[in-house]
């Protein structure tokens, strides 16, 4: 009974470590963000919005912050689209060699993606396109496709194939069974790989810094310039504005569609 | 009006949609002939970036009657050097001076500036367009000791004090493969200690002998350390310690008697520029009295036209006479860079322990 006891505190401390681990630099962020001196100071000093207002009052940083919303919305719905389709794809469609296109599927995940921003702005400057946004939501759908596609294969590797067949007994079209059979039943995968999408792109730093254009530049490229000559807290509000966005869309997602049903995933 | 007029038979319509491909192909080309000419050049951000946007950019645009697109998101070189040479994404390029002997090297940059496009380029100090220099050098920081003055600390005057071991654990530095201003310091450890700035040894044994230090990657991160008390004293540039000169802070900038390492901001023209005119009219621009004056006087940045006259306390601070400027210490970086991958991984070596 005592080896229980001692087994499950064992458990619940090495969950609390872990739990402390991951949320320690969001805590630090949130007191350099809060502290009103210029730097990390270690205790703070004080509480000051001031950080917040600067962040708030700079066009710079504003424009990045909804060059940055703009990207991850259109890169979410094409990434969602393609990854869903594309998996729906290999899952179903006895597609010759179905193991190796997801293999490639995945690929982008395994190149480091400084080299796919390298390749994709080589690739624009050769095109003589300059560097568009439709370039940028590109090289963000390069590296989200895969969360997207991973997560609905996962789902539809469960999905009974006879609720399907059923439908089509009934005399339901391939559209209608699609949508009213398919999505519904697939809809956590594919949520879950659009929540991915949305927050890869974001926070998305290597492909975003050669595509980026001069002027246009989106949040995480902004602040790391700013990180280079201006090092202060206003860095620190940035990220804590990131934060509360990424955690605004998962509740939001919760309250809209629910996302308890991913655990099962 | 007649079936005849307003029907198109299958080779019309083949032919017009063939036109229509072309013309939204060409598009963009026609229409970029038709806007005003593009300047592309690269900058800073910060402060910096701030003056250049609101005011000086607008300014030049309206002289000339062209537009200017300012790339401020590193990396530069990798991007230029992913773009044709004949159609380089930037005309001029504005770095430090590491970077220009690199690209310098790759064929990415034109080694001069033709000082018959340039008028300005007769003001500038002679090492504003040295043999060390690619381009020119429009403005130049000095780089010496970032020292805390309330920590009751002897007063320095030598690059060796750097070494005390009273300075134990309180001293900042830089990343050295990644930071040009630690690359500098490394070559003036090989002077202080060995036979010049290439004796290697000299430096290498010397930075040995200052760990425990506080290591840096970005350039503005060492005055927050300063300000924040995290290091006592510091390899910094000037401006770094200057620009909080109205908040009065207890910290000083030290210039050596050995001599203040130069950070040069540098600009240069690529070979495949479309507006070569345009590009020297830039440079000019830049090297012009009130442009320098501006700037130097916002951003804490000596100027390089010799003719500036600054208003005080910037010209008491600043690199501003011939005695002053003649402090400075330039660095090889066509030397540096040829041995800069030895180095980075011997430097590895000394600062993993």
């Amino acid at each position: 009974m005592l080896s229980i006891k001692i087994g499950r505190f064992a458990y619940l401390a090495a969950n609390w470590a872990v739990l402390i681990f991951l949320l320690l630099p969001i805590a630090i962020i949130f007191v350099f963000a809060l502290n009103p001196t210029p730097y990390i100071e270690f205790p703070p000093v004080g509480v000051s919005l001031k950080w917040f207002d600067k962040f708030f009052a700079s066009s710079q940083f504003m424009s990045a912050l909804l060059l940055s919303l703009e990207v991850a919305a259109l890169t979410t719905v094409a990434a969602t689209v393609l990854g869903a389709s594309a998996a729906l794809g290999i899952a179903r469609g006895n597609v010759p060699g179905s193991r190796a296109i997801t293999a490639i599927m995945l690929s982008p995940l395994m190149l480091p993606a400084i080299l796919t921003g390298l390749a994709l702005f080589q690739t624009y400057v050769l095109m003589d396109v300059g560097r568009p946004l439709w370039g940028l939501v590109v090289g963000h759908c390069l590296v989200t496709v895969p969360y997207v596609v991973r997560t609905t294969l996962a789902v539809l590797h469960n999905f009974d194939l006879r609720l399907e067949e059923a439908a089509r007994n009934l005399g339901a079209s391939p559209q209608r069974t699609f949508f009213e059979i398919t999505l519904p039943l697939i809809k956590p995968g594919v949520i879950a790989g659009g929540i991915f999408a949305f927050i890869v792109s974001f926070d998305q730093f290597p492909v975003s810094l050669f595509l980026v254009s001069p002027g246009q530049e989106t949040l995480p490229i902004t602040l790391f310039n700013y990180l280079k000559y201006d090092l202060d807290g206003t860095i620190g509000a940035a990220s804590v504005v990131s934060i509360l966005l990424a955690a605004l869309v998962v509740i939001g997602l919760d309250r809209t569609v629910g996302l308890r049903s991913y655990v099962k995933l | 009006m007649s079936d005849h007029q307003t029907s198109l038979n299958r080779r019309q319509l083949l032919a017009a949609g063939a036109a229509l491909g072309v013309g939204a192909l060409a598009a963009p080309h026609v229409s970029r002939a038709q806007e005003a000419a593009t300047l592309r050049i690269t900058g800073w951000g910060g402060k910096w970036g701030q003056i250049m946007s609101s005011d000086l950019i607008p300014a030049f645009e309206k002289e000339y009657k062209c537009k200017v697109v300012t790339d401020t998101a590193l990396p530069f070189l990798p991007k230029l050097q992913a773009s044709p040479r004949s159609a380089p994404i930037y005309d001029v390029l504005h770095t430090n001076s590491n970077e220009q002997w690199a690209a310098v090297e790759m064929g990415l940059v034109e080694p001069k500036i033709d000082a018959k496009q340039v008028p300005n380029l007769a003001d500038v100090y002679p090492y504003a367009v040295s043999d060390k220099i690619v381009g020119v050098s429009i403005f130049t920081s000095a780089i010496g000791l970032g020292m805390r003055t309330d920590k009751d600390y002897p007063a320095v005057t030598s690059w060796k004090d750097f070494w005390d071991a009273r300075y134990s654990g309180a001293r900042g530095g830089y990343v050295i493969p990644v930071n040009s201003l630690g690359q500098a310091f490394l070559t003036l450890c090989g002077a202080l200690y060995g036979k010049g700035y290439t004796d290697l040894d000299a430096a290498y044994g010397a930075l040995e002998k200052i760990k425990p230090i506080k290591l840096v990657d970005f350039t503005g991160a060492m005055e927050k350390m300063l300000l924040s008390s995290e290091v006592g004293i510091c390899v910094i540039h000037d401006s770094g310690v200057y620009r909080y000169y109205d908040d009065k802070p207890p910290t000083t900038f030290v210039a050596p008697k050995e001599g203040v390492l130069a950070l040069e901001q540098v600009l240069s023209i690529t070979p495949g520029s479309k507006v070569k005119e345009l590009a020297n009219a830039y440079v000019n621009y830049m090297l012009s009295l009130p442009v320098q004056k501006k700037l130097a006087q916002s951003v804490w940045y000596s100027p390089t036209n010799k003719t500036v006259v600054l208003d005080e306390p910037y010209a008491s601070r600043l690199l501003t006479t011939p005695e002053k400027v003649s402090s400075l210490i330039q660095v090889d970086w066509k030397w540096y860079n040829a041995h800069k991958d030895a180095i980075d991984s011997r430097v590895n070596r000394i600062f993993r322990g």
